[in-house]
């Protein structure tokens, strides 16, 4: 227990200063490279710089994160795109009602993101590991089938027909690097994925020196998968 | 009016110091990734992706997993320079957390999963490795690879979340009567309540699953 503790602490402040400093970060894109998410900088904006509302808000996702740890050990995403940007920017507003000075400010967001991210962390791990392990068994027997139907087959044909939607040429490329990838690696959606960006860039800007790196990149991808399946097939 | 930024202000605007906060923040999730693997909690991602890492434990094949979370990463290191906003839920939380120690396990190279230390320091280097080349890319590729691309996989991801919820319905159904019926209730009244059908089925079934 206090091993988990000790590392959630570390852990937590790591993710929490920097994702914080990342979202603020943002409010500078695109001159200066952030990292966060175009909904996070949506929600952090809805909010409109009152502290309630990023606390409320955080809080609401909180009952999810709980909820996802104590099923299966994963404390969801809400946590760095969602928990942390917003209450570390409602502490700040709590003193500073200015936005400019508090919320877009990476240095005063890393500070209190760092708090943030151990108090929210070592909460979620340690709610986890105290849960009856009857609980978890369940959990797991119920979450396991359908995370591995999601895996296969309903990834792959959500991406497949999302690229089919998207017009002919990233129609084509992305099925013809979904299939490879299924036949070598044993899930299409790898392949969908880096079939939809080169299909898509061909589509708007025709054959340029990115499809071309990017078609290299697919292919050696899809070779050193292939000559492992191979080799751990024989 | 003019407002005066403060040293630390300016100083962590600048391009070098993405790289050293992206590898802050993957040191963090790949120490997640370790925390979930050593003691079972601690993943920076959703409960799907925590759990295909279990299963993928328990069967053993990590290369599947390995390679989606790798894709999810080289498509937003693209996407990010471009926009100026990386992913970090693509790009860190799936592509660093997921899929690179997926890679690492399935080749058999367990040391930066199984010890603490090593996996800070690999989450680390990584990070800074990549916030490097996307300041360089940033730099040198402003047009080329068009975002559209990364639109249509950003649209697939979002339809990805509403399918877990049915999914686990039925799972639940699969297990026993009583998960199963604790899901339906749990869902109906969550979509009544315009709640995330997911939650009150993964809910419902483990109080009825528990008691029957």
């Amino acid at each position: 227990m206090e091993l988990i503790i000790i590392k959630s602490i570390i852990v937590g402040a790591l993710v929490g200063g920097a994702a914080a400093a990342g979202a603020a970060r943002m409010f500078h894109a695109p001159k200066v490279q952030s990292m966060g998410s175009f909904r996070t900088i949506g929600e952090l904006n809805a909010c409109k710089g009152d502290p309630i509302s990023h606390f409320t808000f955080g809080l609401g996702f909180l009952f999810n994160a709980t909820a996802s740890t104590v099923a299966c050990g994963g404390l969801s995403q809400e946590v760095h795109h969602r928990i942390i940007p917003n209450w570390a920017a409602g502490i700040l507003l709590l003193k500073n009602k200015n936005v400019e000075e508090t919320m877009h400010n990476p240095w005063k967001m890393l500070i209190s993101g760092t708090f943030v991210g151990i108090v929210v962390v070592v909460f979620l791990n340690t709610v986890a590991s105290i849960i009856p392990e009857s609980l978890s068994t369940v959990a797991s027997g119920v979450l396991g089938p359908a995370a591995d139907w999601m895996l296969s087959p309903v990834m792959p044909l959500i991406f497949w027909l999302a690229a089919i939607d998207a017009g002919k040429s990233t129609g084509i490329t992305a099925t013809i690097t979904g299939i490879l990838a299924a036949l070598f690696i044993g899930n299409a959606v790898p392949g969908l994925v880096l079939g939809i960006l080169i299909g898509a860039t061909i589509e708007e800007k025709g054959f340029n020196k990115a499809v071309f790196i990017m078609m290299i990149l697919t292919a050696i991808l899809l070779a050193f998968s292939g000559y492992f399946t191979l080799v751990l097939m024989a | 009016m003019e407002k005066k930024k403060s040293k630390m202000e300016e100083l962590l605007l600048k391009n070098w110091s993405f790289p050293i906060l992206l590898a802050l923040l993957c040191a963090g999730v790949w120490g997640g990734t370790h925390m979930l693997y050593v003691h079972g909690s601690g993943m920076f991602n959703d409960l799907l992706a925590a759990q295909m890492f279990v299963s993928a434990d328990s069967a053993g094949d990590f290369m599947t997993l390995g390679l989606f979370g790798l894709g999810y990463l080289i498509a937003r290191m693209l996407e990010g320079p471009l926009v100026g906003v990386l992913d970090i839920g693509g790009s860190v939380a799936t592509g660093v957390g997921l899929g690179l120690p997926s890679l690492c396990l399935a080749f058999g190279f367990t040391l930066p999963v199984e010890n603490f230390a090593v996996a800070l320091i690999f989450g680390g280097v990584i990070g800074y490795a990549l916030g490097a080349l996307i300041i360089v890319m940033k730099n040198s590729m402003k047009e080329g690879v068009t975002a559209s691309g990364a639109n249509i996989m950003m649209g697939a991801g979002n339809a990805l979340g509403s399918y877990l919820g049915p999914l686990v319905i039925l799972s639940a159904c699969n297990y026993s009567i009583g998960a199963g019926i604790g899901a339906l209730v749990g869902a109906v009244l969550f979509y009544k309540f315009d709640k995330p059908i997911t939650g009150g089925a993964i809910l419902g079934s483990m109080i009825l699953g528990l008691i029957f």
